[in-house]
């Protein structure tokens, strides 16, 4: 019983970080440019296609291959800002528009991938081979590289975000556009900064996933259905909100699906989803005004 | 060598809307200039296109004798043409100092940023005092402050103040005045957005009064019409 337990926290852990690199790179864009990337969950795609690419068939190794997942997401992220979301800067509808221009950018994206690398599923090596055991619950030591990493990444992210001029300008174009441009901030640049960032948080998450799930042309849209349940869930704006909830989402669904099974899982999260939203629209930690 | 700030046949709106129409000012090296006139009637529009936030449909706009029509707000910033904005909300979430120091981030500022601290800091004692509470928690006198600190911290070669003393107390409004007229002796020329005449013709050389996107009348202080006489010509000519 308490090994079963322990076992469920600890795959409620794996998935929390998981969580918590894909939707704190939604709070960046939602924090900097006031909009939603829908096509956040196909970028993770992409970088973890490209880090197969690179990895597998041409054979250079995980390591470059996680890289060049990173990057190819990073660069495909300024170009959808670029393309499809810098256009409709200033409309009064920008919100909307934006959800439309970056779920077609996510359907590009997928059958681009299922064009360029077809239907078969893919896997990519583990980082390290072998297990490693937390109080009697065993995952692999791939996974508990993406445990230690999450928390990690989150941390200097936020730490760019206060400490550096580059992370306050990307704060300071969120909260007040006309006044960060007279203090000399590039606002456009800002964006892309912000998208670029977001892209590769998703790419790198792609890639580390790769080893654990099967790549295919779909494989980003679970785990971006669940990056939108978390910002919900811990109001969007804070990056310390955010992974809150994130491990807190984990932690639920893996509890959920041993005492109700895979099927009725997402119905229930997304059942907790409505009543925050009902109850509490800023989110679980965010402030009620 | 030309003037300072040279605004030449500009106009400029929103859309379809027009709000400049062909004007024209200029101010000089080493010169304190005044902006004055009725609600709504371009004086801010006017700022804000200088700045580069709106986009010109027609004239030029030459500081330094370089032409910055339609440059990037970025770039106009960078060549030390800075304004402090009407009602300025800066960063809310964002403390006291991180907003000072993140205003130096323009390439010319950086260097001179520990001095420029210093200076807003001496210039507003209060600042200094709550230098990590955030802005939103700010009083309407210590926000205006800090607009103003943020400009100083761009190390501005011309500094705009749109209605620095806009909503406040008689008290507040005189100690800003003070910092303004400070600012002024300490060589930075000036343009001043004011509604009140005798505040600007106390810190400026010259005013300028517009009126539907015009300058519709030049005041030289050597010559400064009275009090009555602005009077009239203020709310005479303003109401429809
Ligand atoms: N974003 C905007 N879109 C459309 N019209 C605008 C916008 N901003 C200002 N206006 C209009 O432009 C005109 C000039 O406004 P502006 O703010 O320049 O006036 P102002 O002289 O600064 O007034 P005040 O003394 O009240 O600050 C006004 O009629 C205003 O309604
Ligand atoms: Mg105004």
């Amino acid at each position: 019983m308490i090994d079963t337990l322990i076992a469920t926290l600890v795959s409620g852990l794996v998935l929390g970080s998981l969580y918590a690199m894909m939707a704190s790179g939604l709070s960046v864009i939602w924090t900097t440019l006031g909009v939603f990337n829908f096509a956040h969950g196909a970028l993770m795609m992409i970088g973890a296609f490209v880090a197969w690419t690179v990895s597998e068939a041409a054979g250079l190794g995980l390591l470059v291959g996680i890289a060049s997942g990173t990057l190819a997401a990073a660069l495909l992220g300024v170009l959808i800002e670029r393309l499809l979301v810098r256009p409709y800067y200033g409309n009064r509808n920008m919100l909307l528009i934006t959800v439309m221009t970056t779920l077609a950018a996510m359907i590009i994206l997928e059958k681009g991938a299922q064009m360029i690398w077809g239907a078969r599923l893919k896997q990519l090596p583990r980082l390290v081979d072998g297990e490693i055991s937390i109080f009697g619950a065993t995952i692999s030591a791939h996974e508990a590289i993406l445990v230690v990493l999450a928390p990690l990444i989150l941390l200097s992210i936020w730490r760019f975000t206060v400490r550096t001029n580059v992370g306050r300008s990307l704060r300071a174009v969120g909260q007040n556009q006309r006044s960060a441009a007279l203090i000399g901030i590039d606002v456009p640049v800002a964006f892309a900064i912000a998208f670029g960032l977001s892209a590769a948080l998703a790419g790198l998450t792609g890639a580390l996933l790769g080893s654990i799930r099967f790549i295919t042309p779909s494989m980003g849209a679970e785990p971006l259905v669940k990056a939108m349940i978390v910002v919900i869930f811990g109001g969007l704006g804070s990056l310390g909100a955010t992974a809150g909830a994130a491990y807190i989402i984990g932690i639920i669904e893996a509890l959920l699906i041993l005492w109700l099974g895979l099927y009725w899982t997402p119905f229930v999260l997304f059942l907790m989803m409505i009543v925050v939203l009902v109850f509490r629209p800023t989110g679980i930690f965010g402030s009620s005004q | 060598m030309g003037r300072l700030l040279d605004i030449s046949q500009v106009t400029a709106g929103y859309g379809s809307i027009t709000v400049l129409r062909n004007i024209s000012i200029g101010v000089d090296a080493g010169e304190c200039i005044g902006l004055f006139g009725p609600n709504g009637h371009g004086k801010t529009t006017l700022l804000q296109t200088i700045s580069g936030l709106l986009r010109p449909a027609g004239g030029r706009i030459s500081f330094e004798g370089t032409d910055i029509t339609g440059a990037r707000p970025r770039d106009i910033v960078n060549a030390g043409l800075i304004q402090s904005p009407q009602g300025n909300t800066l960063f809310g979430d964002m403390h006291v100092l991180e907003t000072l120091e993140l205003a130096s981030i323009s390439r010319r500022a950086r260097r001179g940023r520990d001095e420029n601290l210093r200076r807003v800091f001496d210039l507003f004692p209060q600042l200094g005092e709550r230098r990590s509470q955030k802005a939103k928690t700010l009083s309407g006198g210590e926000r205006q402050m800090l607009s103003i600190g943020c400009a100083l911290m761009c190390s501005p070669r011309l500094l705009m103040l749109d209605e620095p003393t806009l909503g406040l107390s008689p008290r507040l409004k005189k100690e800003l005045a003070g910092a303004v007229g400070n600012i002024a002796r300490s060589g930075v020329p000036l343009v001043i957005v004011e509604q009140d005449v005798e505040f600007l013709l106390s810190l400026t050389q010259r005013l300028y009064m517009i009126e539907h996107g015009e300058v519709i009348r030049e005041i030289d202080r050597a010559n400064a019409p009275d009090h009555d006489s602005i009077m009239k010509l203020y709310f005479g000519e303003a109401v429809h």
